[in-house]
C-alpha cells in the first residue's frame, strides 16, 4: 500500500535549511495498522502530510497505491485525497456553521462524479460510528469525542483505502480516547482499511502490525516491514 | 468540483459571511445605481435633442443651390424643374420633395378684439384654456412680416390634423404649418410669461382663420403692385415647416409666386428633400449632388451633432466617476476578500485535504464574488432606476415649463441592464481575483498545521 524510499523533506534553503525527515526507508502492506510515534518535531506529521499528498516538496520516492505521489499534478493529488484518504486531525477540523451531516458530506462536493444519495451516505456513515441520533447536531452542541467520531465519520465518507490519523486522541480524555482507538482497530478488521496513526501514546494500540519512531527526521525503529 | 456543488457551497459561505460582504458591496450598489441614473439621464436629454430639438432622418438630405461667391467658379446651378428630374435621376434616390420658399413679401396683423364671440365661445371648449387665458387673447395686438415657403405635401401629410394639406381653392383660407420647434419655444417663454394658451395639436382645430396679407410690407419699400387680402388656417405642426414662418402646400407657393413674382420664381425651388433607399447610399448620392453642383445643408446635422457630442461627454464624465464608485468598491471587496481569507485559512486547508484542487478553491472566491457582483448589481440596477423615476416625478412637479420639456428626463437604452450588472461583475471580480490566487496558492499542510 505504502512504499517509501530514502524519502527526505528538507524546510528552507542554504544554511538556514532544516531536515525534518531523513532518509526514511518504510513499505506498509495493504490492510496493515501502523503507528508513527516520536518526540514533537521528530517529523511524524510531516510523514503524514506526504502520505496524504498534501506536501510534495520531499526528496526519495513516495509511492502509495501504486503511485509517485509527487508525479501526480495538483488535479490528480486533489482527486488521490478525495477518493484514496480519509484524514483525522487532532482537532477534528469541523467547520462550526455546518451540522455532522453536512461536515461528513463535505468531500462529495470536490468528488468527480455527483454522489447519488450525499446526505443517506453521510447519515450511514455517521451511524457507523455511533453517531445515528446526532444527524443534525452542530459540532458546538457535540463533545469532544463525539466532534472525533464525525471527524472519522467524514474521512469515510468517500469509502478510502486509507486512513491518515494525526495524533487523534491528543484532545480527548483517556476513556474517549480508548473508545476513538478501537474505533480505528475496528475500521481496519472490518473494512480491511489501512490505517496510519501518528500518536504519543502508542502503548494504547492494541493490534497494530507496523511501527515506525522517529527522532529528529531519521527512523530509529520500523524497518521496513 | 461541479457547478451544482460550487453553487451550494458559495450559498453556503455567503450566508456565514453575510455581514461583511453587505458592507463592502455597498460601494457597489451605489456606484451601479449612479452609473444607471447618470446613462439614463443622459440617454434621455440625447433623445429630446434628436427627436425634438434637432430631429434628424438617417435616410434624407437636404439639397440647395451653391453658395453664390463660389456658384459661378464651381458651376453651380439653381434648383429647377430640370435639377429636380437630375435628383431623381440619381442610382439610390428613393424620392425628392421639393421646398419652394415665397418670392414676395406678406404679412399679418392680429388684433385679439377682432375675434369673435363664436371663435371665442369654441376656444373656451379647449381643455386647459381658462378665462384668464381668453382674456388675455383679447388683449393680443401682433404685427408681422411673414416668411413662408412651400412643400411637398407628401412630406408632412401626416402633421396635418385641422385640416386637408393641399391648394385650396381661390378665396379659401391657405392651410399652413407651423414649426413644432418654434411652437415649443413659443409654449415655454411667450405663451408661459403672457398668459396665453399654449399652442398644440388639440388647440388647431379650434382657432379660427387668422388673416394674411400678400404681397405687403411693414418695413420694406420695394413692394409692386396692390396688396391682396387673404387668410390662413393653421392645420399642424410639423418638424418639417420653416422656423419663424408660415408652411404651405407646394401648389399654393408656385401659385402666389406666379401671381406676385412672375414665372421663374414659380418654377425655382429653395431646396429639396432627398430619400434615399438606405442609409448605405448616402455616401454615393452626396458625391453626385456636389458633382452636378448642389451643396448639402448639413447645419442641423452638425448642430445636432455637436449638441450630441456635449451630452456625451458630460455623461461620459459623470459615467467615469460612478465607474471610480466602483472601482473603490472593488478595493473594499479585495480587503474583505484578504479579511475572510485570513478567518478562513484553516477551513482552506481543510477542502484542500478533503479533495479540493487549487483550482476549486480559486473558482470558490471567484464565484462568491460572482454572486456578490450579481447581488449588488441587481440591486444597484433597481435602485438607480428608482432614483430616476423619482427624479422625473420631482421635476415634472417642481420644474417650471421651459422649450421642450420632456415628459421623462430618461431613458433607459437595452445595454444598460447588462451593462451594468457586466461592470458589477467585473469589478468585483478583479477585487476577488488576487485573494482567489492567494487561497489557490495556500500550502494546504502548512494552514492545517497552523505553520
Amino acid at each position: 500500500m505504502i512504499r517509501l524510499r530514502n524519502l527526505s523533506r528538507v524546510y528552507g534553503q542554504g544554511p538556514s535549511a532544516t531536515a525534518a525527515l531523513r532518509d526514511i526507508c518504510l513499505e506498509i502492506p495493504e490492510g496493515a495498522f501502523a503507528t508513527v510515534v516520536g518526540t514533537s518535531g521528530s517529523g511524524k506529521t510531516t510523514l503524514l502530510n506526504i502520505l496524504g499528498g498534501l506536501d510534495s516538496g520531499y526528496l526519495g520516492e513516495a509511492q502509495v497505491a501504486g503511485r509517485e505521489l509527487r508525479a501526480l499534478t495538483d488535479r490528480e493529488r486533489s482527486a488521490y485525497r478525495n477518493e484514496t484518504v480519509g484524514f483525522v486531525f487532532q482537532h477534528f477540523a469541523l467547520l462550526e456553521h455546518l451540522t455532522a451531516l453536512q461536515n461528513v458530506a463535505l468531500p462529495a462536493f470536490f468528488a468527480n462524479a455527483r454522489e447519488p444519495a450525499p446526505e443517506r451516505r453521510a447519515a450511514e456513515v455517521l451511524a457507523r460510528v455511533g453517531l445515528g441520533e446526532r444527524l443534525h447536531s452542530y459540532p458546538g452542541q457535540l463533545s469532544g469525542g463525539q466532534k472525533q467520531r464525525v471527524a472519522i465519520a467524514r474521512a469515510l465518507y468517500r469509502r478510502p483505502r486509507l486512513i491518515l490519523a494525526d495524533e487523534p486522541t491528543g484532545n480527548l480524555d483517556t476513556a474517549t480516547g480508548a473508545q476513538i482507538i478501537s474505533l480505528f482497530e475496528e475500521l481496519n478488521r472490518e473494512d480491511q482499511i489501512t490505517v496510519v496513526v501518528v500518536t504519543h501514546e502508542d502503548f494504547l494500540f492494541k493490534n497494530v502490525t507496523c511501527k515506525v519512531r522517529l527522532e529528529d527526521g531519521r527512523q530509529v525503529e520500523g524497518a521496513p516491514c | 468540483m461541479l457547478t451544482s456543488h460550487l453553487v451550494r457551497l458559495v450559498g453556503q459561505n455567503l450566508r456565514r459571511n453575510r455581514k461583511n460582504l453587505a458592507f463592502a458591496s455597498v460601494g457597489i450598489v451605489v456606484g451601479i445605481s449612479s452609473f444607471v441614473f447618470f446613462i439614463a439621464l443622459g440617454a434621455g436629454v440625447q433623445r429630446v435633442v434628436s427627436t425634438q430639438i434637432f430631429p434628424m432622418e438617417a435616410n434624407r438630405l437636404q439639397v440647395v443651390p451653391r453658395s453664390i461667391e463660389f456658384g459661378s467658379a464651381t458651376g453651380g446651378r439653381p434648383i429647377d424643374e430640370q435639377a429636380l428630374s437630375d435628383f431623381a435621376a440619381i442610382p439610390g434616390v428613393a424620392a425628392v420633395y421639393p421646398r419652394m420658399r415665397l418670392a414676395f413679401l406678406a404679412s399679418t396683423a392680429v388684433d385679439g378684439r377682432d375675434l369673435s364671440p363664436a371663435a371665442v365661445d369654441l376656444l373656451r371648449r379647449v381643455p386647459g384654456v381658462t378665462a384668464r387665458m381668453l382674456e388675455a387673447v383679447r388683449d393680443v395686438r401682433v404685427w408681422l412680416e411673414i416668411m413662408g415657403d412651400g412643400i411637398d405635401p407628401r412630406l408632412a401629410a401626416a402633421d396635418a390634423v385641422a385640416g386637408e394639406f393641399a391648394d385650396p381653392p381661390e378665396g379659401e383660407p391657405i392651410p399652413v404649418l407651423l414649426s413644432r420647434r418654434m411652437i415649443e419655444i413659443y409654449n415655454g417663454s411667450f405663451a408661459e410669461a403672457r398668459g396665453l394658451p399654449k399652442v398644440s395639436e388639440m388647440l388647431l382645430p379650434f382657432l379660427p382663420p387668422l388673416p394674411l396679407t400678400l404681397n405687403h410690407s411693414f418695413i420694406s419699400r420695394e413692394v409692386r403692385g396692390a396688396p391682396a387680402p387673404a387668410r390662413m388656417k393653421v392645420v399642424g405642426l410639423s418638424r418639417h415647416a420653416l422656423m419663424g414662418g408660415i408652411t404651405m402646400p407646394l401648389e399654393t407657393a408656385r401659385r402666389l409666386n406666379r401671381r406676385f413674382a412672375g414665372e421663374a420664381a414659380a418654377h425655382t425651388y429653395s431646396s429639396a428633400v432627398l430619400e434615399v433607399t438606405s442609409s448605405d447610399w448616402l455616401g454615393p448620392v452626396q458625391e453626385r449632388l456636389r458633382g452636378l453642383g448642389f451643396d448639402l445643408d448639413m447645419s442641423e446635422k452638425r448642430m445636432a451633432e455637436s449638441v450630441g457630442m456635449f451630452i456625451t461627454l458630460v455623461t461620459l464624465g459623470f459615467s467615469l466617476i460612478s465607474l471610480i464608485i466602483v472601482g473603490i468598491a472593488a478595493v473594499s471587496i479585495a480587503h474583505t476578500f484578504f479579511m475572510i481569507l485570513y478567518e478562513r485559512k484553516r477551513e482552506i486547508g481543510l477542502l484542500r485535504a478533503l479533495g479540493a484542487s487549487k483550482g476549486d478553491v480559486r473558482n470558490l472566491i471567484l464565484a462568491e464574488a460572482s454572486a456578490i457582483g450579481l447581488t449588488a448589481g441587481t440591486a444597484g440596477l433597481l435602485l438607480g432606476a428608482l432614483a430616476c423615476l423619482l427624479s422625473d416625478t420631482l421635476l415634472a412637479r417642481f420644474l417650471p415649463d421651459f422649450p421642450f420639456k420632456p415628459e421623462s428626463f430618461f431613458a433607459f437604452p437595452v445595454w444598460i441592464f447588462p451593462g451594468a450588472l457586466a461592470f458589477a461583475l467585473i469589478f468585483c471580480w478583479l477585487g476577488a481575483l488576487l485573494p482567489a490566487r492567494r487561497a489557490a496558492a495556500l500550502d494546504p499542510a502548512a494552514t492545517l498545521t497552523g505553520r
